[in-house]
């Protein structure tokens, strides 16, 4: 029988022809997740919590400056202090002068002898007994510094005479090295000709202030050496990579690499998805060499605050539109920190502006690193919602309506995009108009929508109404391998290794199988944190499902040929044969259904995968009821599948065709400045919601995260010091329970996705694109912009002329 | 690390060990020997009887967490700001990252792990309305809603949201758990506990 | 944390005598929410060398109404005044600001005397490692006057002219406005006289004081009382402003009033020129008004402050049209 399966789509641009017709597990609520009662009952392991016998912990020596360089270090009292059993310099010989190739762009030092930004984790590192022991030796290292002055903004870094802010790798503060683009201009179009013809044109500003502190467990890991084997215990969103990255910097062979990737608290991008803190663990394996014990690296909360979300930036915007709503030019020009990326993402895949013109500048300031955090298409959120909001405002009409006015792709409109549809087999839905139909009614827009500060309420508050739209994350790429093993009772393994981020993922990777394989899904089970080194897609963008999804189902359906094969295969032993379970049938004669097969044509002839798959002679003809022990009678049904999925979503000419529209009505207090939010309605195509409990997770999830930006989220630093004022979890706001009164969540299946079954991700949108929902809303509650993210009761005021 | 000296509070000389500092406070300040904490506690954690030497700079998250193996209560904030490392004790949810262990001496707590065991129907229900997703607040809440359930078994939503109002949940778990704390409690109340 | 000694005062004069004996070197510990904080950041460069308990002290964990008046115990934890229904039903300020105090963990934990006693939350005075060795430090400078200044105080400097923080408590304008007494080990003082600006220093209390009782007479027949917390968030925050008053006489025209501000400057801020403003006059929505503009009269907002004293003036406002 051929091995090639080709029941998937070969070409990413199109949609997957051979989904079944109907579902028996996937897209069913109610099914049992397969982490609930761990992490429920407080039995899931995280990193942190885990000892091994004789660790040490590894403690980093943080910088008191943002921008310094340590002269002199004086680390013997440290070093002497009892429980102190290593101490790593930076000037020391395995790490001095190294600078590493980071998986994310660019390179970092090992450990560096300088400070780009307070907090930065420098200089020395202590492996001690105890954390305590550790806390308190950092404390006793005697540093010199070379204080050097510092630059906070973009704009004023990029200013003649600013100060360096990487003086020892980069003689000027403009960063082009990926994923920061160059600053080279981005044009479609002709802007300044459509000016000319346009009926309105607007310039304006908008800032969007730097915010992260992301993960609920502090970042740590464990490194153990076996003889020249390493183990490692990661809090990582890339345990797989971590192979990669510890070869390089270690030099250890891959094959010799254990990586354990326990539940992890929290995971959303940032931090643990850059290779800073991959870093960390080869340090900690130095030092683990060094001590010959196994060390752990442990972070505090006020040391987590090192990085942040790649919006923080200023962006100056201006747009001409036309009096029917239709938008023809837009021209941006952004400021980032540290790291930039594409601002005009969202106006280029999301709607049919024929004509942008698009400069993206970063900066390099002394602040730590900003990365993808929930995540890295904020900024084309950002730009996308305030061109939408001022042109709605500015031409007085409904957002709603001039959103469905501008829908298409790529400076083309919805017809080229049904073309599109049709010619790829999608369905031909309107995703937009059916989210917005959907919104609308669920929050009774049309009765509530008015036009901006028009609405006082009786008990004195200034009522909004707010509208966001874009693209869902249709970001289906990458490439995975898995296996799928059944076990001689019949139970079927996923044999596959990726970190587990809290998606639901082990559930819903279960549920793909079972549906394929024709089992019941409690038959099915995977324990993802396993390294059986066949790496899936571990979580990354919000592309896991979407491509997991193809590699499992790659995998079942192999599976299910050979379990049929099985089924209708002599077993030949030695001195006897033994007559199949089906014998004198086909593989095609038979069907899987509820983990029993059964002949197709006599549906009554049955028998379940147990009795089919178990050891035909009892072990070893030892006349025994259990399955072989030492060995079996037949090879095992067992069949991995690698899939890889288009060319990381680049391709030319793939468009976005689901899409996501979110609404929500406020009260803001003109007094005060608060701002209260009554409801929110989060509608998304996600194509098909193959759990749909998990998707709704997302959309709450999202909205608090995305709220919680909005509202209050962002770094203070001292603008005299340059020290972070908020690096704890009561002065850096996450959103609480308390700060959204009601949430309606609403699934629209268009199936217009290019994964599996039409479906599409949705573990980043909401939480990007909500944390710009509140600037329409405000507006229309008090008729002035705040396009100044977080929104924060000061800027009300200021913004009402009282402060 | 061993606490090396004992002192006397009313005169500051320092002893090598407790009992030598207990005679000379009988004889030297005629008083009754201070209690002063010699760091060895009991407690009693999810009905189980615990003795043991702690430090006086242990924290009860500490404890529970590090030393004696009760790893579901958990650590985001360690400043008091978060509840994720909630414990019962004496029927009051508290905070382990802001109470001395050397403190919870005769005290009675009860852990997730407890609660686990006893197969409260909160459990369930956090399953099955997936109060989690990467999970790690989620020891946390159900050990606040329990201790809510403990002194009021028919709370009104209002009232569920009030007490879990200083659970943090960076997954943005929150609207999931007002559902299955309240259709525990209607559970409670037809099955008892 | 680092090392301390810990002991268990079993009597009032036990811990007094402890205090003595150390000098200014040992803290006591109630709930431990603040002072916990205060270690773990090691924030002062002088780190307590014992931590007395007094949770140990039988006796001080009590509500109670005796001889005309409201008693309550230091030890008293704010959620369980939060839910007395007599606090609730007689003196509504108080069980407001405990029921707005925090977050429920942090109420079931902490006591009403370590509210009181709590120390400042300035961010500069708070940054680890004591970064900032700032006047309340016995250092040489204000750091939040050219800093961020955004939760400081609306009505200038103390401590040589410098320091800008603000109390921060939920509980001292309510019971400044109830025009409670605090007794002490010592002495009683009257809640507005309680409060002291100095290095390490928030209140009256000598090094071997401690905080026994609060006291609330009876309040006069006709009199309501209110607390209203401005907070970026709901919960767990701490005030940006709040406010407490107590009104005699709201059915018709107010004949006594006290009101108190938080969080807008060193001490809890009572504004008599906002209680004038209203004595006399019945409420409404108008001779509120003047009384938050009387209230803020004498601000001087810092740079990045001014938006406080818009807040602050409507919470007088609000706090007094909750006793209409
Ligand atoms: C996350 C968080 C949020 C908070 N939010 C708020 C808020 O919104 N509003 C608010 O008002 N507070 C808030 N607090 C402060 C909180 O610590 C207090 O509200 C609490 O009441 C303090 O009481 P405690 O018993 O825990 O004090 P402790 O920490 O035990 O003591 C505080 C101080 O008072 C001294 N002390 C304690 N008892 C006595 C006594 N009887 N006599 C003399 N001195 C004594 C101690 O030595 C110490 O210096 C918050 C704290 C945290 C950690
Ligand atoms: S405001 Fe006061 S506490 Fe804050 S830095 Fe200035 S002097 Fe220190
Ligand atoms: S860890 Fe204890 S409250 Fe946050
Ligand atoms: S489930 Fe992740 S923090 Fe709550």
């Amino acid at each position: 029988m051929a091995e090639d399966f080709k029941e998937m789509p070969n070409n990413p641009l199109e949609h997957d022809k051979y989904a079944p017709k109907e579902f028996k597990v996937l897209g069913r609520r109610g099914i049992t997740r397969i982490d609930g009662y761990k992490k429920a009952a407080g039995k899931a392991i995280y990193t942190r919590d885990i000892q091994l016998p004789g660790m040490l912990y590894a403690k980093f020596l943080t910088s008191p400056y943002p921008n310094a360089r340590i002269s002199k270090m004086d680390t013997s009292k440290a070093e002497n202090l009892p429980g102190v059993r290593a101490v790593l310099r930076y000037d020391d010989p395995e790490v001095f002068g190294r600078r590493v190739v980071t998986t994310y762009g660019g390179c970092e030092d090992m450990l560096a002898g300088y400070a780009y930004f307070e907090g930065q984790q420098i200089g020395a590192v202590v492996a001690a007994d105890t954390e305590q022991i550790a806390r308190e030796a950092l404390k006793l290292i005697d540093v010199e510094w070379d204080v050097r002055p510092f630059v906070l903004d973009p704009e004023g870094a990029l200013r003649s005479g600013a100060p360096l802010a990487r003086p020892e790798w980069a003689d000027n503060n403009l960063n082009e090295v990926p994923p920061s683009p160059l600053s080279e201009v981005f044009r479609i179009g002709n802007v300044e000709a459509a000016f000319e013809q346009a009926d309105k044109v607007i310039e304006f500003k908008a800032v969007r202030r730097y915010h992260g502190g992301a993960d609920t467990e502090l970042p740590c890991g464990i490194v153990r050496w076996e003889g020249d084997c390493l183990e490692l215990w990661l809090h990582h969103q890339h345990p797989y990579e971590h192979k990669w990255t510890m070869h390089k910097y270690l030099g250890v062979p891959m094959n010799k690499i254990k990586v354990n990737a326990p539940y992890n608290g929290g995971m959303y991008g940032g931090w643990n998805w850059i290779a800073y803190s991959q870093i960390a663990t080869g340090i900690t394996a130095i030092l683990a060499k060094r001590t010959a014990r196994p060390v752990k690296w442990v972070f505090d909360r006020r040391e987590d605050f090192v990085f942040g979300s790649a919006d923080a930036m200023v962006t100056y915007f201006k747009v001409g539109a036309n009096k029917d709503g239709t938008i023809s030019s837009v021209k941006l020009k952004s400021f980032y920190e540290n790291t930039g990326f594409w601002a005009e993402t969202h106006l280029l895949e999301n709607t049919r502006i024929p004509n942008i013109e698009a400069e993206n500048v970063t900066a390099r300031v002394n602040k730590g690193p900003t990365i993808a955090l929930r995540c890295e298409q904020l900024p084309g959120c950002f730009v996308m919602a305030h061109v939408f909001n001022h042109v709605a405002a500015e031409l007085d009409m409904d957002p709603t309506e001039v959103a469905l006015k501008n829908d298409g792709a790529e400076g083309k409109d919805i017809n080229y995009l049904n073309k599109f549809k049709r010619k790829h087999g999608f369905p031909l839905r309107d995703s937009l108009r059916e989210c917005i139909e959907a919104g609308k009614k669920a929050i009774g827009w049309d009765k509530k929508w008015h036009p901006a500060g028009a609405k006082e309420l009786p008990n004195g508050k200034m009522h909004g109404m707010g509208f966001i739209w874009s693209h869902e994350w249709d970001d289906n790429r990458g490439a995975g391998v898995a296996g799928v093993f059944i076990q001689q009772d019949g139970s079927a393994n996923i044999v596959a290794f990726r970190t587990d981020i809290g998606v639901n993922a082990e559930t819903t990777y279960c549920q793909v199988v079972a549906e394929e394989l024709g089992m019941k899904f409690e038959d099915v089970f995977f324990r993802q944190q396993d390294d059986v080194y066949l790496p899936l897609m571990t979580p990354d963008g919000s592309c896991n499902l979407t491509t997991n999804s193809y590699v499992l189902r790659k995998a079942a359906r192999k599976a299910k040929r050979r379990l049929l094969e099985l089924a209708t295969t002599e077993v030949h032993l030695i001195e006897r044969n033994i007559a199949p379970a089906f014998p004198g049938m086909q593989p095609e004669d038979l069907e899987v259904k509820g983990s029993e097969i059964f002949v197709k044509s006599d549906p009554s002839k049955r028998k379940k995968i147990a009795e089919v798959v178990k050891d035909m002679d009892g072990s070893m003809n030892w006349g025994l009821e259990y399955a072989a022990i030492q060995c079996t009678t037949h090879a095992p049904v067992f069949a991995w599948a690698y899939h890889r999925q288009g060319r990381y979503g680049t391709e030319p000419g793939r468009h976005r065709l689901c899409r996501q529209a979110h609404f929500c009505e406020i009260e803001v207090d003109t007094e005060t400045g608060k701002i209260e939010i009554k409801k929110i309605v989060n509608v998304n195509d996600v194509g098909k919601a193959l759990s749909p409990e998990a998707v709704e997770g997302q959309q709450y999830g999202g909205t608090y995260m995305g709220i919680g930006r909005n509202l209050n989220e962002e770094y203070v630093w001292d603008p005299c010091s340059g020290v972070l004022l908020n690096g704890n979890l009561l002065e850096y706001k996450w959103a609480t329970m308390l700060d959204i009164g009601e949430i309606e969540t609403i699934i629209v299946e268009t199936g217009m996705g290019y994964g599996p079954y039409g479906t599409v991700g949705i573990g980043e949108d909401v939480a990007t694109i909500t944390t710009y929902l509140l600037e329409s809303a405000v507006f229309n509650a008090i008729g002035k912009w705040i396009d100044d993210g977080p929104i924060t009761p000061d800027k009300v005021l200021k913004a009402l002329g009282k402060a | 690390m061993e606490q090396d000296k004992y002192l006397c509070p009313y005169c500051l000389i320092t002893f090598e060990s407790i009992q030598d500092l207990r005679r000379h406070i009988v004889a030297e300040h005629k008083t009754e020997p201070l209690p002063v904490s010699e760091g060895q506690i009991k407690l009693t954690i999810n009905g189980e009887d615990y003795q043991i030497r702690v430090e006086p700079e242990w924290t009860l998250y500490y404890l529970l967490h590090d030393k004696l193996g009760f790893t579901g209560t958990k650590m985001f904030c360690d400043r008091g700001a978060c509840g994720s490392c909630t414990v019962i004790m004496d029927g009051r949810p508290i905070l382990s990252c802001m109470t001395l262990a050397i403190e919870c001496d005769g005290k009675h707590i009860e852990t997730i792990e407890g609660i686990a065991k006893k197969e409260h129907p909160l459990i369930e229900e956090y399953v099955k309305y997936h109060c989690m997703q990467c999970g790690y607040c989620t020891p946390g809440f159900i050990v606040t809603a329990k201790a809510l359930l403990d002194r009021n078994p028919k709370p009104t939503e209002e009232e569920v949201k009030e007490a879990l109002a200083g659970n943090l949940c960076r997954c943005g778990t929150y609207p999931q758990h007002l559902k299955a704390v309240l259709v525990a409690s209607q559970k409670l109340a037809k099955h008892g506990r | 944390m680092k090392r301390f000694a810990h002991l268990n005062a079993r009597t009032l004069d036990e811990a007094v005598l402890y205090l003595r004996r150390y000098g200014g070197r040992a803290k006591i510990i109630a709930g431990g929410t603040d002072v916990l904080g205060r270690m773990k950041d090691e924030i002062v460069p002088t780190y307590p060398e014992a931590l007395i308990n007094i949770k140990t002290i039988p006796g001080l964990d009590f509500i109670e109404e005796r001889e005309g008046s409201l008693k309550i115990g230091a030890l008293t934890k704010l959620e369980d005044i939060a839910r007395h229904p007599v606090i609730k039903a007689k003196f509504s300020a108080l069980a407001e600001a405990a029921r707005r105090t925090a977050s429920p963990h942090i109420r079931e934990m902490g006591t009403i005397a370590g509210n009181i006693c709590q120390d400042i939350r300035c961010w500069y005075y708070r940054a680890p490692n004591n970064r900032f060795p700032c006047l309340r430090k016995g250092g040489g400078r204000c750091y939040a006057i050219e800093g961020d200044n955004r939760y400081h105080s609306i009505f200038g400097a103390s401590v040589d002219g410098g320091c800008l923080a603000v109390h921060p408590s939920d509980i001292a304008p309510a019971l400044i406005a109830l025009d409670a007494k605090i007794r002490t080990s010592e002495r009683k003082i009257k809640a507005e006289h309680f409060f002291e600006v100095g290095v390490c220093k928030t209140n009256v209390l000598e090094e071997d004081e401690i905080v026994t009782e609060i006291e609330i007479s009876q309040p006069p027949v006709g009199s309501k009382s209110a607390f209203i917390k401005f907070a970026a968030r709901e919960t767990i925050d701490f005030p940006v402003v709040n406010c407490a008053a107590t009104i005699v006489g709201s059915e018709g025209t107010v004949q006594a009033a006290r009101i108190c501000l938080n969080a807008v400057y060193l001490k809890p801020y009572r504004v008599t020129s906002a209680e004038q403003a209203i004595i006399g006059k019945t409420i409404s929505d108008n001779s509120v008004e003047d009384a938050g503009i009387e209230a803020v009269r004498q601000a001087k907002p810092l740079a990045r402050n001014t938006y406080m004293v818009q807040i602050a003036r409507t919470l007088v406002k609000r706090a007094v049209l909750a006793c209409g």
